[in-house]
C-alpha cells in the first residue's frame, strides 16, 4: 500500500484522503485529486499495458489526452466496464477497479510476447492487407484473435445502469480549453454580456497553469486562475464545464461536448436526493455564435532506439506529475530535448531534491534563461546531442547520449551509456489542430515554430484561435492572445468588448527550437532497435520507411499502410514525427507531405453519452389511439404500422394467431365485428375551390360528387404511380373530408399542401389534419345495422342511409359522424366521435354488441377480408411502379376530365401503356391449403433452365377461413389476358407451388353484401 | 353557412377522456418530491379551433377581432384573454383555444363574422391537449428535449414555436415566466409524458392539479 514514488509534499492532491484502488487484481493506494496514472506511477507500477502488435511491456507517456499506452479496461462488475479510458483522464475514485486493456492474459508474462519477439518479420507494416485479407473467408476467423490480442477493450454484456442525456445548448461565445488562454477569452467574452460557454477536458481548469512554474503577478499562476473562475461565477449567462471534452466541430458552427458529471465519483453515479440516480454523462450539442479555440498543444516525444520501454515519458508530463499531483515517476533522469522550454522538467526534478543525470539538447550552444538557471546549478548539458538509444525490458536502465548532426542524420560518436531510470524527451510543441480540421480544413504548417496550426477552416468555422495552438506560447503573450481571441469573439457576436487588465507574467529569453523529430543511429534504421512513432499503434520509424520504399507516398496511404495515428490516438502523439520521417524519406518537406484528415471523435465517447435518453421505451415515439386502453383489456397483441400501435389480433386463450384470425373473419362474415380505424389519415378541406382541387389530386372525377356523399379515390405522383388511396366524403359544399392510409397521412397533407402553395395558388382551399381529433370505430358484417340501431338515433333505413353515403346524429349519446363506407366487403358503418368521447361510445357498442357476438379484430383480419375482396392496401399491392391500371382499377380514372390533373400524362406515357406490364390477379393455389409466401416469385414455366424468367411475384396471401381456400394476390406480366393459366412459385425452401391465375375479386365479387 | 358542416361534436353531458387520462393524474397530485424543479398540469379538454385565412385582408383580421376581442398575432406570437388564446401557427393559419365546451359557439360567431370570406376553421379539440410546465428546472428540461433556443432573450414570454421534441414533434407557448405549455398532439400524448417524466427526474416532477 506504500505509494513509493510520492513526494512528501506539492501538488495538488489531497494527501488526507486516500483512495484505494484495484489495478490487474492488485490492490494500491491514491489519493483524493489524482488521476488513475498519477496514482499508478506513484506506486512504481511500470508496465500498464502491452503493445497491439509486439507485445512489448509499456508504461505511462503522457499525463492527458494524448496517452497512447495507459489505455484501460473500466469496471468491477459486468455492468459497468467501460473500455478504452485513458488513465491519464480518469480521476481516481476510492475503490475504482481497472485493468490493462493489452496484454492477454496478463501484462508482466504475456503469452504473446513470444509472437512479438519474431515480430519484427512476422508482423511487418500492411500486415493485415498482406497476411489476413487473403483467403478473405478466414477474416473472421483471424480477426477474432488479432482483436483480442490487440486488445481493443471490450463493451459490457450487461444493460448500463446509468442513465445518459442530450442536451441542447446555444451560446454567443464557445471557449474550449481553460488553460490560460482560454480562461481569459472566456472572462473577455463574459464580460461583454455574451452567453459563454466554458469547456475543458481536465477534473479543474487552468490547463498549463496547473503545473506551471511560472508566475503570475508574481504570485503562484494557480491564484489568478481563482480569481478568474470567481469572477467567471458571477456571470448569470456563463456555464462553466469541466469534465468536458468538445469532441467534434461540425457544420454550421455545431459542437458536441461530452461531459462526464459522475465517473470522477465512482463507476455508476451515485445515489442522489430522494434515491435519485443522477445523469452519469451528457452529451451538449452546442450552437455557438462563435467558438475561440484555445486546446493548447501536445508536446512531441523524439524517436529514438526503445523510446518505448516504460520509464521513458514526455518531459512535460514529468512536470506535470511532480507538480500537479506531487509523484516522482523515477529517481535519476535524464532529459533529452531540442528546445528550451523542456527544462522546465529538471527545474522541477531538482526542485523536487531528486537526481538529473544529464541533460541531452540536440542544439549545439543553447543559452536560454532555464537552460542557463540549470547549468547553473550544476545540471550536465551534454550539447549538439541526443538520446540515441535506451536499454531496459520493463524499466529504462540507461540511456545512451551521443553527438549527433541532425543535417546528414547521423550520428557522429559513439556516446556514453548513462544510468537512469526515467528519460523524459521532448521534441517540440505541436498546436492540436483536430478540432480546427474537423470539417476538412488544412493546417498551415509553420517552420518558425517547426508545427502546424490551425488553417482558415474553409470558411466553414466561425472561430477565433488563441494561446499555444494558434502558435502562441509565451504565457503572458498567450494571456494576451487569449484575452483578444475572446474580444473578438463577442464582438463578432454582436457584443460590445470590455478592456481588462491582464496578469503580469515572467520575462525570460527563449531560444528557438532545432528540428529534430526522428534521432539517427549508428545503424540504418531497419536493422537499429525498434524506434517508436506511434506507441498506440506500434508503428516504428524502420515501418514508415518501408512503407515510402513500397511506394505509399500519399500521407493516406501511409497511414493506412502502417496504421499511424489509427484507434484512440487519432494523430496526437505520433503524427507529426510520422510525417517527419515519411518526408525526409522521400526527400519532400513536412508541408508537402501534408497531413491525414482529422475526424470526429477527438477522444472516445460512450455509446451510453451518444444514445442519452433515447433508448429503452424512448428509442422512439409510439402513437396510440383514444381506444389503446379497451384494446389492451381484451387482449390485443399490436403491430407496429408506421409509429402507430394497431391492434394486430384479439387471440383468445389458446388461439394462435391463425385460429384467432379465422374466428375474427368468421364472425365478421357471419355477424359483426369491430375495428379500431382512428389511425387513418383525416384531412379537413374547405373552400369555394375544394372540389376543383380533388379533381386535380385525385385520378378520378368529383364534379359531381353530392352533399351526404363519400368516394372511393387515387392519388399518383406525376409519373402516374398510385400513392395513396382512400374515402373523401363532402360534408357540404364547400367541405370535404378525406381519408388517406394510415402512413400516408402527413405525406398526402404535405403533398396537397405543396401543389397549392406552389403550383395552384389561386385556388381557395385550406387543409387541416384532423387525424387526431376523430376516433374511428368500424362495424362491419350482416348484423352491424341491427347493432348500430341500437345506440344511435340516426334512421338507418338502407334506402335512406344507403352504401356510400354518411348521416350525422347521436350515437351512445355523444354527436357522431357515421359513413356507410366497407374495406370488408359487409355492410359497414364507419363512426366518427370526437376522440375525447370514443372510449364510452366503443364500451357502450360492446355491451349491446354482445348478444350478437360482437367481435373486436385487428389489422391481420382486416387484411385478410381485404384481400378476399381484392381491395389493393397501398404499398402492399403497389411500390411506385404500379398505375391504376395495373391494379385493373381503370374505373378510377377520371379520362374525360378537364384539367390535366396529377398522373394523368405520367400513365400516358409509352411505358405505362405497353402490354405485358405487371397487372394485378388473384391466385389460387391448386392445392387449397398452400397459403404462397408474400413476395414469392412467380413463373411461367417451372422446367425452364436457370435463372429463370421472372413472371412477376406474390403482394398478399393469406388462407381465407370464409372461402375454406387460401388467397392470394399478385402482380403478374399481362396477367389480366392470362386468367385461367397457370404459374408456378419456386420457393426458397424448395417447394414448387402451382397456383392458377383468377379474378383479384375471391368473395362476393357483385358486392351485394356491401350494399344492403 | 350551408357551405359548411358545422355541428356541436361535443356532448354536454358526457364527461371525455383527456389523451392523457389514462396517465392517472389525478392520482399523482401531491406524491412527486418536494419543490420539484418541474411542476406539470394537464390543461385538458379544452376548445382548440384551427383558423386559416389571409393576414393581409383588413376584412379577415377585422372580422377575427370582432368575434373574439382579440388581434391576429404576427409570427411566433401568442396572444391571450382570459382563458382565450389566439396563436399565429403559420402565415395563414392561427390556433384558437377557448374555455371547455365553447369551441362550437365560438366557431359560429367566427363563422358569422367572416361570412363571405375564404377561411377555414377546424375543431381539432379531440386531437391535443395541453401541458402546463412551471418551475425553474423547466428551460433546463426543453433543453434536453428541443433544439431550438428557449433561453428568455431568444424565447421571450408571448412567443409559440413548432419545433421538433424529442424524436417528435410539439409546440412550445412561453405563457408566463418560468411558465411554458407544450401543446401535444393525442396520439402522440403518452411518448411525450413518458419522455418528460425521465428528462424531470433529475429535477423532480411534481402533478398538479
Amino acid at each position: 500500500m506504500s505509494q513509493v514514488n510520492r513526494l512528501s509534499r506539492g501538488g495538488r492532491v489531497d494527501r488526507s484522503q486516500p483512495l484505494t484502488f484495484t489495478f490487474n487484481g492488485q490492490r494500491y493506494q491514491g489519493f483524493a485529486g489524482d488521476t488513475l496514472a498519477a496514482a499508478l506511477l506513484a506506486n512504481g507500477v511500470d508496465v500498464v499495458g502491452r503493445s497491439f502488435k509486439y507485445s512489448r511491456p509499456r508504461g505511462i507517456v503522457a499525463a492527458g489526452a494524448e496517452e497512447p499506452n495507459a489505455v484501460i479496461q473500466l469496471g468491477s462488475r459486468e455492468a459497468t466496464q467501460v473500455p478504452n479510458v485513458r488513465a491519464t483522464q480518469q480521476a481516481l475514485y476510492d475503490g475504482l477497479v481497472a485493468s490493462s486493456t493489452n496484454g492477454w492474459p496478463n501484462v508482466d508474462t504475456d503469452l504473446m510476447g513470444l509472437v512479438g519477439k519474431v515480430g519484427g518479420q512476422m508482423m511487418p507494416p500492411g500486415f493485415y492487407y498482406k497476411t489476413f485479407m487473403f483467403p478473405q473467408s478466414m477474416w473472421p476467423t483471424y480477426e477474432k484473435y488479432i482483436r483480442k490480442a490487440a486488445g481493443l477493450g471490450r463493451a459490457p454484456t450487461e444493460n448500463d445502469p446509468d442513465s445518459y442525456d442530450l442536451i441542447n445548448r446555444h451560446c454567443d461565445v464557445l471557449v474550449i480549453g481553460a488553460g490560460p488562454a482560454g480562461l481569459a477569452a472566456a472572462l473577455a467574452a463574459a464580460r461583454s454580456g455574451a452567453r459563454v460557454i466554458l469547456a475543458d477536458e481536465q477534473e479543474e481548469f487552468g490547463g498549463s497553469l496547473l503545473d506551471t512554474r511560472e508566475t503570475l503577478n508574481g504570485k503562484p499562476a494557480a491564484e489568478w486562475i481563482e480569481q478568474v473562475l470567481a469572477e467567471l461565477k458571477t456571470f448569470p449567462e456563463v456555464l462553466l464545464l469541466p469534465r468536458a471534452t468538445v469532441n467534434g466541430y461540425h457544420d454550421h458552427n455545431f459542437l458536441t461536448i461530452h461531459e462526464r458529471c459522475t465517473d470522477h465519483l465512482g463507476e455508476t453515479a451515485p445515489l442522489g436526493a430522494f434515491a435519485h440516480k443522477p445523469v452519469r454523462q451528457r452529451l451538449h450539442r452546442v450552437r455557438a455564435k462563435r467558438v475561440v479555440l484555445a486546446v493548447g498543444a501536445h508536446e512531441r516525444p523524439l524517436v529514438f532506439a526503445n523510446n518505448d520501454v516504460p520509464g521513458n515519458m514526455l518531459a512535460g508530463a514529468v512536470s506535470t506529475y511532480v507538480r500537479r499531483y506531487g509523484v516522482a515517476p523515477g529517481k535519476q533522469l535524464v532529459l533529452a530535448t531540442n528546445n528550451d522550454y523542456a527544462y522546465r522538467t529538471v527545474l522541477d526534478w531538482l526542485d523536487a531534491g531528486l537526481q538529473v543525470v544529464a541533460v541531452a539538447d540536440a542544439r549545439s550552444n543553447p543559452r536560454g534563461a532555464w537552460v542557463e538557471e540549470a547549468r547553473s546549478r550544476g545540471v550536465r548539458i551534454l550539447t549538439g546531442s541526443s538520446v540515441v538509444e535506451v536499454r531496459g525490458s520493463k524499466r529504462v536502465k540507461a540511456a545512451r547520449i551521443a553527438a549527433i548532426d541532425t543535417r546528414s542524420h547521423r550520428v557522429t560518436s559513439p556516446g556514453e551509456w548513462l544510468e537512469c531510470d526515467l528519460v523524459a524527451s521532448s521534441g517540440g510543441y505541436s498546436p492540436v489542430v483536430h478540432l480546427a480540421s474537423h470539417l476538412g480544413g488544412k493546417p498551415t504548417w509553420r517552420e518558425d515554430i517547426l508545427a502546424f496550426v490551425p488553417g482558415d477552416g474553409l470558411g466553414l468555422q466561425a472561430r477565433v484561435c488563441a494561446g499555444a495552438v494558434n502558435g502562441v506560447f509565451a504565457l503572458g503573450t498567450v494571456i494576451a492572445d487569449g484575452y483578444s481571441a475572446g474580444s473578438k469573439a463577442a464582438t463578432d457576436a454582436g457584443f460590445k468588448a470590455v478592456n481588462g487588465k491582464l496578469p503580469r507574467a515572467e520575462e525570460r529569453r527563449e531560444e528557438a527550437t532545432l528540428a529534430l523529430f526522428h534521432v539517427p543511429h549508428d545503424k540504418p534504421t531497419a536493422r537499429a532497435p525498434k524506434q517508436f512513432v506511434d506507441l498506440q499503434n506500434d508503428v516504428t520509424a524502420a515501418g514508415i520507411e518501408l512503407a515510402t520504399r513500397e511506394g505509399f507516398e500519399s500521407v493516406e496511404h501511409v497511414k493506412r499502410y502502417t496504421a499511424l495515428g489509427f484507434g484512440t490516438d487519432q494523430g496526437k502523439l505520433g503524427n507529426i514525427n510520422g510525417l517527419a520521417i515519411a518526408a525526409r524519406s522521400l526527400g519532400i518537406s513536412i508541408p508537402q507531405m501534408g497531413t491525414t484528415m482529422f475526424r470526429p471523435n477527438y477522444t472516445p465517447v460512450s455509446f451510453g453519452a451518444i444514445a442519452g435518453r433515447n433508448c429503452g421505451p424512448l428509442f422512439d415515439a409510439k402513437r396510440f389511439t383514444a381506444l389503446h386502453a379497451w384494446h389492451v383489456k381484451n387482449g390485443a397483441l399490436f403491430e407496429d404500422v408506421g409509429q402507430w400501435k394497431r391492434p394486430w389480433y384479439f387471440p383468445k386463450p389458446g388461439e394462435d394467431l391463425h385460429s384467432a384470425v379465422a374466428r375474427e373473419c368468421l364472425a365478421v362474415r357471419s355477424s359483426v365485428g369491430l375495428l379500431d380505424a382512428s389511425t387513418l389519415g383525416k384531412i379537413d378541406i374547405q373552400g369555394p375551390d375544394a372540389r376543383e382541387f380533388l379533381n386535380r389530386v385525385y385520378t378520378n372525377a368529383w364534379t359531381k360528387l353530392d352533399v351526404g356523399k363519400a368516394r372511393y379515390g387515387l392519388m399518383c405522383k406525376e409519373d402516374g404511380m398510385v400513392f395513396d388511396d382512400g374515402v373523401t366524403a363532402c360534408l357540404a359544399d364547400n367541405h370535404f373530408l378525406m381519408t388517406t392510409t394510415t402512413g400516408g397521412a402527413a405525406r398526402v397533407l404535405q403533398w396537397l399542401e405543396l401543389y397549392h402553395q406552389t403550383e395552384w395558388p389561386e385556388l381557395k382551399v385550406y387543409f387541416t389534419s384532423v387525424t387526431d381529433h376523430w376516433a374511428t370505430l368500424t362495424l362491419s358484417g350482416p348484423n352491424s345495422r341491427k347493432l348500430l340501431a341500437e345506440v344511435t338515433d340516426i334512421d338507418l333505413d338502407k334506402d335512406r342511409f344507403p352504401f356510400m353515403t354518411w348521416q350525422e346524429g347521436k350515437v351512445a349519446g355523444v354527436p357522431a359522424r357515421v359513413f356507410r363506407i366497407s374495406f370488408t366487403g359487409e355492410l359497414s358503418y364507419e363512426v366518427n366521435i370526437q376522440a375525447d368521447y370514443a372510449m364510452g361510445v366503443l364500451e357502450k357498442l360492446a355491451e349491446a354488441g354482445k348478444k350478437y357476438n360482437l367481435t373486436p379484430y385487428g389489422t391481420e383480419t382486416m387484411h385478410v377480408l381485404r384481400a378476399e375482396k381484392g381491395f389493393i392496401i397501398v404499398g402492399q399491392e403497389t411500390d411506385s411502379t404500379v398505375t391504376p391500371d395495373d391494379l385493373n382499377m381503370g374505373w378510377c380514372v377520371g379520362r374525360t376530365k378537364p384539367f390535366s390533373w396529377i398522373g394523368w400524362r405520367g400513365m400516358n406515357r409509352e411505358d405505362a401503356r405497353r402490354e405485358g406490364r405487371k397487372q394485378l390477379v388473384g391466385l389460387r393455389t391448386v392445392d387449397p391449403n398452400q397459403v404462397l409466401p408474400e413476395g414469392t416469385q412467380l413463373v411461367f414455366d417451372p422446367k425452364q433452365p436457370k435463372p429463370m424468367q421472372m413472371a412477376g411475384h406474390v403482394t398478399s396471401s393469406y388462407q381465407s377461413a370464409s372461402l375454406g381456400h387460401s388467397v392470394a394476390l399478385a402482380l403478374v406480366k399481362g396477367g389480366l389476358s392470362k386468367l385461367g393459366q397457370k404459374v408456378y412459385a419456386p420457393c426458397r425452401d424448395g417447394r414448387l407451388i402451382e397456383a392458377e391465375i383468377v379474378s383479384s375479386v375471391f368473395y362476393d365479387p357483385k358486392g351485394d353484401r356491401q350494399n344492403i | 353557412m350551408t357551405a359548411i358542416n358545422v355541428y356541436n361534436q361535443r356532448p354536454a353531458d358526457i364527461a371525455g377522456q383527456s389523451p392523457l387520462h389514462h396517465a392517472g393524474f389525478e392520482q399523482l397530485i401531491g406524491k412527486g418530491r418536494p419543490n420539484a424543479g418541474v411542476r406539470l398540469r394537464e390543461r385538458k379538454l379544452l376548445g382548440h379551433l384551427t383558423l386559416r385565412g389571409d393576414a393581409k385582408d383588413p376584412a379577415f383580421c377585422g372580422g377575427v377581432h370582432q368575434a373574439l376581442g382579440l388581434e391576429l398575432p404576427v409570427a411566433l406570437g401568442l396572444v391571450a384573454k382570459g382563458e382565450t388564446s389566439l396563436q399565429w401557427m403559420g402565415p395563414d393559419e392561427w390556433l384558437l383555444i377557448v374555455p371547455r365546451g365553447e369551441e362550437y359557439a365560438t366557431e359560429l360567431r367566427l363563422r358569422e363574422a367572416l361570412a363571405g370570406q375564404h377561411i377555414q376553421v377546424v375543431n381539432v379539440s379531440g386531437g391535443q391537449t395541453i401541458l402546463e410546465l412551471k418551475g425553474d428546472k423547466v428551460r433546463d428540461m426543453l433543453m434536453k428535449s428541443t433544439s431550438y433556443d428557449v433561453h428568455p432573450d431568444n424565447f421571450p414570454v408571448g412567443k409559440a414555436v413548432g419545433t421538433v421534441f424529442a424524436k417528435s414533434q410539439l409546440v412550445i407557448r412561453h405563457t408566463a415566466e418560468n411558465t411554458w405549455e407544450l401543446l401535444v398532439r393525442r396520439s402522440f400524448a403518452d411518448y411525450i409524458w413518458l419522455w418528460l417524466q425521465d428528462a424531470c427526474a433529475e429535477y423532480g416532477l411534481a402533478i398538479e392539479a
